[in-house]
C-alpha cells in the first residue's frame, strides 16, 4: 500500500517533469512565409474600388491553378479585356439587383469570387461552357477575350452567362420550388440536349435547349432568358409557341420564377427585368 | 495487485521516456538542415535569380507531347518587376509581347505565366490542329514546376502532364533570328519543285537503313517507318524549327547515339544530323518511290480493260496525294480555255475495245481522247506512254490548252502507278499516277 502511494507520487513527479522539460525551446520567430503583396496596377486598384471594397467580391484574372479545372485547356484573359468585362458585369448585374433588391442585396448574396478566363471552355462533344457557379461562392466566366461591346448578340451572350450563373448562386442560397417544377415538363430532360434545335425545345416547354439538361439549369435558363429579353421580346417569343402544352408549361415556369423572387427575396422580378434591360442598353450603346 | 503491477509498468515506461527524451544525439542522418518552408523559400529565390540572370533571357523549344505534336520555340526575358517579354514561333507573329509571371509555391516551386501572352496559344481548347485534339488545343501548359538547374539550363516539368522542359540561355541572335524559324518551316514542308518522295536514312557507321518520311505541318509531326521487310522500326517525331534546320523529339537513336539537331542544306533540301564514328541521320528527297510496286501492270498490252478516273467535282480533287504541280497544271488548262469552259475529268482507259487512251472531259466542250501505246520498264517498275493520235487522227497536233498537262503523262522517263491504302469516301480502290521525272501526281479511282 505504501509502495503504491510512493509510486503515485513518483509518477506524478515524473509526469510533471516530462511536461515541463524541453522548455528551453526557442519561441517561434517571424513567419518564414512571404506575405509581401504584389504591386497593384491601376486595373487592380480599379477592381478594389469597384468590386472588393463595396461588395467584398474578389476578382481573379491572373492565373491560379486552384480555381480552374486543370484538365481543361484554358488560359488567363488578355489584360485589356478585364475591365470591359467587369464593367458589363457591374452595370447589368450588380446595379440592376441593387436598384430592385436594395443596395445591400448583392452584398449579402453574391459570389465571393469572380474568376475570369480568356479562352473558350470547349467540351469534347462540341458545346461550350460559358460560365460556372460553385457552391454559392464563386462564379467563373469564360471567353472574356472575345467580348465585343459593339456587338449586341455578343454582349447578350455574355450577360446571359452572368444572369444564369447568378440565378444558380441565388438557388444555392435559397432553393426554389423544385417539387412543382419537376411536374411541369418531366419528359423533356435529356443529357444530349445539344443535339436539339432551340425551336424544337421551345415547343416542348423549354426556353432553350440547355434548359433541358436538368431542372436546376431549366430554372436558371428560364429566369436568365426572361431577364435578357425585353418585355415585348418575351411576349413575342410566347406568341410564337405553337404547342398549347408548351405555352402552358413556359407560363407555369415563369410563375414559379416570379414567386421565387417575391417569396425568397421580396423582389419584383418584372421590375428587375426592366432595370436589366435599361442597363443592357446603356452598356451596348 | 493488478493495480500495483500496472503502476510498475507505468513507472518504468515514464522512466524510459524521461531518460530518452530531450536527447539531441540522434544517429539518424540529417537529410536537410532547413525547415521545408525555408527550403521552399530558398528554391523560390534560386529560381527567381536564375530567371533574371541571363542577359538575353531564356529559350525553350516546347514539345507539349512528342507523340502527336512538334516543338514550339519560345523566348522569354524576365524582369524583376514581375513582367516577362515573350516571343514565339507558334505562328507568323513572332513579335515580342509583355505580360506577367509569378513564382508560385504550391506542392513545389513553379513558374507560372499569369497573364496572357504567346505561350497561352498552346492551351486554347478552341484552337486545335486535328480533330483528335478537339477541346485540347495544342496540349500546352504555362505552369512549370521547378526541378533545379544543370549545365546552366533550368529544368522544369510541366504542371499538367509532367513533361520535362528545359530553358537554355538565349542569345541576342535568338531574338533577331526567330522569324527565320518559320522560313525553315517552308523547307520542312518542302517546295513544289522538290521531288514528291522523301526518306529518312540512318547510318550507324556500317549499316544503312531507310524509312519513309511524311511530315504534317499543322501538328509539326513526322511519321517515319521502315521500308525494309523484316525490319519494323519507326521513328515518329515532333519537329521544332530553328534558323539553321530542325530539332526533333524524341531524338533519332542510331548506333546508341541520340541525334536531335538536323542542319538544312538548301542545295538538295536535305536535313542532316551527324554523330560520331560515322553515325548520321539524313532526311532527304528522292525522285523515285521508296517502294516500287507492280501496279502499273494493269495497263500493259494484253491485259483486260482497266479504267481509272480523276474527277474535278468529286472526292478525287481533295486527295492529299495530288501534288501542287498537278493542281497548277489543272489551273493552266482552265486559264487557256475560253470563258465558260473548264476541265471536268482525266480518265485513263487501258485495253479498251477502241484502244488505250487518256480521256479528257470538259464542261462546255466535247471530250478528247489521247490514244497512246504503253511500254513497260520492267526494271524501273514503271510504264511509258507514247503518243499515237488524238481522237484517232494521227495528223492532229496536241491541242494547245492541253499541251502542258499532257506532257507529264508522256514523260519519257515513265509513270509510276501505285495502289494507295487510303480510300476517298467510296469503297473504290485509289490509285496514283506519278511522273518519274517531275513532282506531278494525280489521284484516281480504279473504276474497272
Amino acid at each position: 500500500m505504501k509502495l503504491l502511494k510512493y509510486n503515485k507520487i513518483a509518477v506524478l513527479a515524473l509526469i510533471s517533469t516530462t511536461l515541463f522539460s524541453c522548455g528551453s525551446d526557442d519561441l517561434p520567430g517571424e513567419s518564414q512565409l512571404d506575405f509581401t503583396q504584389p504591386e497593384k496596377t491601376s486595373l487592380d486598384n480599379w477592381i478594389d474600388g469597384t468590386y472588393l471594397n463595396p461588395y467584398n467580391i474578389n476578382v481573379q484574372y491572373k492565373w491560379n491553378q486552384n480555381t480552374v479545372d486543370n484538365s481543361r485547356f484554358l488560359f488567363p484573359p488578355a489584360v485589356d479585356k478585364v475591365k470591359p468585362a467587369l464593367e458589363i458585369v457591374e452595370t447589368i448585374w450588380l446595379k440592376s439587383y441593387a436598384a430592385i433588391g436594395g443596395p445591400d442585396f448583392v452584398k449579402k448574396i453574391a459570389p465571393r469570387e469572380i474568376v475570369l478566363v480568356g479562352g473558350v471552355n470547349l467540351n469534347s462533344v462540341g458545346t461550350r461552357t460559358l460560365g460556372l457557379a460553385e457552391g454559392g461562392q464563386r462564379v467563373t466566366l469564360f471567353e472574356t477575350d472575345y467580348i465585343d461591346q459593339t456587338d449586341r448578340a455578343n454582349v447578350s451572350e455574355f450577360i446571359h452567362t452572368i444572369q444564369h450563373e447568378y440565378i444558380h448562386i441565388l438557388n444555392q442560397n435559397k432553393p426554389f420550388d423544385e417539387k412543382t417544377w419537376k411536374t411541369l415538363t418531366p419528359g423533356g430532360y435529356t443529357a444530349d440536349w445539344y443535339n436539339y434545335e432551340i425551336p424544337e425545345s421551345n415547343e416542348l416547354g423549354f426556353i432553350t435547349s440547355y434548359a433541358r439538361s436538368n431542372i436546376n439549369e431549366d430554372f436558371a435558363e428560364t429566369a436568365s432568358m426572361i431577364l435578357i429579353y425585353s418585355k415585348t421580346e418575351y411576349a413575342a417569343f410566347l406568341a410564337g409557341i405553337q404547342s398549347p402544352f408548351a405555352l402552358q408549361a413556359l407560363k407555369a415556369k415563369e410563375a414559379i420564377v416570379v414567386k421565387y423572387f417575391k417569396e425568397a427575396f421580396n423582389m419584383d422580378f418584372y421590375a428587375l427585368r426592366d432595370e436589366a434591360e435599361k442597363n443592357t442598353t446603356s452598356v451596348i450603346n | 495487485m493488478k493495480m500495483k503491477q500496472l503502476y510498475k509498468y507505468l513507472f518504468a515506461a515514464i522512466l524510459i521516456l524521461q531518460l530518452t527524451a530531450c536527447n539531441n544525439n540522434t544517429d539518424a542522418e540529417q537529410l536537410f538542415n532547413e525547415t521545408p518552408t525555408a527550403r521552399l523559400n530558398q528554391q523560390k529565390s534560386e529560381l527567381n535569380d536564375a530567371l533574371l540572370s541571363s542577359q538575353y533571357g531564356w529559350k525553350a523549344v516546347y514539345f507539349t507531347d512528342n507523340t502527336v505534336l512538334g516543338g514550339y520555340t519560345h523566348l522569354f526575358r524576365f524582369a524583376d518587376d514581375g513582367t516577362v517579354q515573350m516571343a514565339s514561333d507558334f505562328d507568323a507573329d513572332t513579335k515580342t509581347y509583355k505580360s506577367e509571371y509569378a513564382i508560385q509555391v504550391g506542392s513545389t516551386v513553379s513558374l507560372t505565366f499569369t497573364t496572357k501572352n504567346r505561350i497561352h496559344l498552346l492551351s486554347d481548347s478552341n484552337n486545335y490542329p486535328i480533330p483528335a485534339l478537339r477541346a485540347k488545343g495544342y496540349l500546352g501548359d504555362f505552369q512549370f514546376l521547378y526541378y533545379g538547374q544543370e549545365n546552366g539550363e533550368i529544368i522544369f516539368k510541366t504542371n499538367r502532364n509532367n513533361r520535362e522542359l528545359r530553358f537554355v540561355k538565349a542569345t541576342a541572335e535568338d531574338w533577331i533570328n526567330l522569324p527565320q524559324n518559320l522560313e525553315m518551316e517552308k523547307n520542312v514542308i518542302g517546295g513544289e519543285e522538290r521531288p514528291l518522295f522523301r526518306l529518312l536514312e540512318t547510318n550507324d557507321g556500317t549499316t544503312v537503313h531507310k524509312f519513309d518520311f511524311s511530315f504534317t505541318a499543322v501538328t509539326r509531326f513526322a511519321n517515319s517507318n521502315s521500308i525494309e521487310s523484316g525490319y519494323s522500326v519507326s521513328y515518329n517525331m515532333g519537329i521544332g524549327y530553328t534558323p539553321t534546320g530542325i530539332v526533333v523529339s524524341p531524338a533519332v537513336e542510331v548506333g546508341g547515339q541520340k541525334l536531335s539537331d538536323f542542319t538544312y542544306n538548301d542545295a538538295d533540301g536535305s536535313f542532316t544530323a551527324t554523330g560520331t564514328g560515322g553515325v548520321s541521320a539524313v532526311i532527304k528527297y528522292t525522285a523515285k518511290p521508296l517502294v516500287l510496286t507492280d501496279d502499273y501492270k494493269f495497263l500493259l498490252p494484253g491485259q483486260p480493260l482497266a479504267w481509272f478516273g480523276f474527277f474535278v467535282d468529286d472526292y478525287t480533287i481533295d486527295s492529299p496525294a495530288n501534288s501542287s504541280l498537278f493542281y497548277a497544271e489543272l489551273e493552266k488548262v482552265n486559264a487557256a480555255l475560253p470563258a465558260g469552259q473548264s476541265i471536268a475529268s482525266i480518265q485513263i482507259y487501258g485495253n479498251h475495245s477502241i484502244g488505250t487512251f487518256i480521256y479528257y472531259t470538259f464542261v462546255g466542250r466535247g471530250a478528247l481522247q489521247h490514244h497512246v501505246t504503253i511500254e513497260e520498264d520492267a526494271v524501273g517498275k514503271k510504264m511509258i506512254l507514247k503518243h499515237k493520235s488524238w481522237n484517232g487522227n494521227t495528223t492532229v497536233a496536241t491541242p494547245a490548252f492541253l499541251a502542258s498537262i499532257d506532257k507529264y503523262f508522256m514523260d519519257p522517263e515513265g509513270i509510276y502507278v501505285k495502289a494507295e491504302s487510303f480510300r476517298l469516301f467510296y469503297s473504290d480502290p485509289v490509285y496514283t499516277f506519278t511522273s518519274a521525272s517531275s513532282p506531278f501526281r494525280m489521284t484516281t479511282w480504279k473504276l474497272q
